[in-house]
């Protein structure tokens, strides 16, 4: 199961927790533009800098 | 171009994948003998092909429109964005470079720690060893094709990556481990980081409505914000980790 988890999730739980708020943020803003258009144009650009976000969190974490 | 990403990303992923499962067939098969590597390997090939069969058809008919695209788009940044996390801290040297051959030498020497069997009968403890390897990278092959393909027109590209990594690995295992040490593999794996997580970021923001406006070629926009943005965080670790080094 160990190695199922790493498998699938990585060696951190840090990355997969921030990958669901990131885009737990993004489907949350989703819902509240009620699929407007600002939501279809600028969806992505904001969903990939909270990617991003993720992404820096989970390398300071395991740089320390 | 997304036909030509697609089939990138999924050889690249499966290859280095597959190296791995390499690293450790080879292994066993050096320490103990070839042919329950091999009967270990193959069992564990048979099991990864009933998963991908279960899997790929069940994903596709259970799921469809925009929550399948979430769905992928989720699995694919989880693999991608830890292949890029791991990269960045060996690219900062806070971490040490990824190499199948380091694995290979570290199965093989705990290998043979274990006294093999008398002749004639099964070798268990090599045959389970390379089954759980071939099956643990052979998953994630799995899961990686069954993502990249799941998309429309995503099998064919998806598929032939697949195929073309399993012939260079196939055909990098005749000519045995020395060019496991000549392979960068870090970089390789950055790449492969890279790829999925553009892939994932694409996918997952037309599951939540999103209309990429340039298209398939928003992939390579993604692919350049994720270069730059991983090369200052490596660049700035690097930096952190000259300065504990040498303070001033």
């Amino acid at each position: 199961m160990r190695a199922l988890r790493k498998l699938v999730l990585g060696e951190t739980w840090t990355l997969p927790i921030c990958v669901v708020l990131a885009v737990g943020a993004a489907a949350v803003l989703r819902m509240a533009s009620g699929d407007a258009a600002w939501w279809r144009d600028a969806g992505g650009v904001i969903l990939a800098a909270l990617v991003l976000a993720a992404l820096a969190v989970s390398v300071r974490s395991s740089s320390r | 171009m997304a036909f030509l990403l697609t089939m990138l990303g999924a050889a690249l992923a499966c290859g280095l994948e597959m190296l791995e499962a390499l690293a450790i067939v080879l292994a066993v098969a050096a320490t103990r003998r070839p042919r329950d590597a091999v009967i270990g390997a193959l069992a564990a090939l048979v099991a990864c092909g009933a998963i991908g069969a279960v899997l790929g058809p069940a994903l596709i008919g259970r799921v469809a429109g925009e929550p399948l695209r979430l769905l992928i788009g989720v699995a694919l940044l989880l693999f991608g964005l830890e292949w890029l996390r791991k990269a960045i801290l060996r690219l900062a040297g806070r971490r040490s470079r990824s190499s199948s051959y380091a694995e290979f030498l570290a199965e093989r020497e705990a290998l043979a720690e274990e006294a093999p069997p008398p002749p004639g009968r099964p070798d268990w403890p090599a045959r389970i060893v390379a089954f759980k390897g071939v099956l643990l990278e052979g998953v994630e092959v799995v899961l990686i094709v069954a993502a990249l393909g799941a998309r429309p027109g995503g099998a064919a590209p998806a598929l032939t990556g697949a195929a073309i990594a399993l012939a260079a690995t196939a055909a990098l295992g005749l000519v045995l481990h020395r060019p496991l040490r000549r392979l960068p593999e870090t970089e390789l794996k950055y790449l492969v980081g890279l790829v999925l997580t553009s892939f994932g970021t694409f996918f997952a923001a037309e599951g939540l409505g999103v209309d990429w406006p340039l298209g398939d070629a928003a992939l390579l926009v993604l692919l350049g914000v994720y270069v730059a943005a991983s090369q200052v965080m490596a660049a700035l670790l690097a930096r952190g980790r000259a300065a504990v080094e040498v303070p001033a």
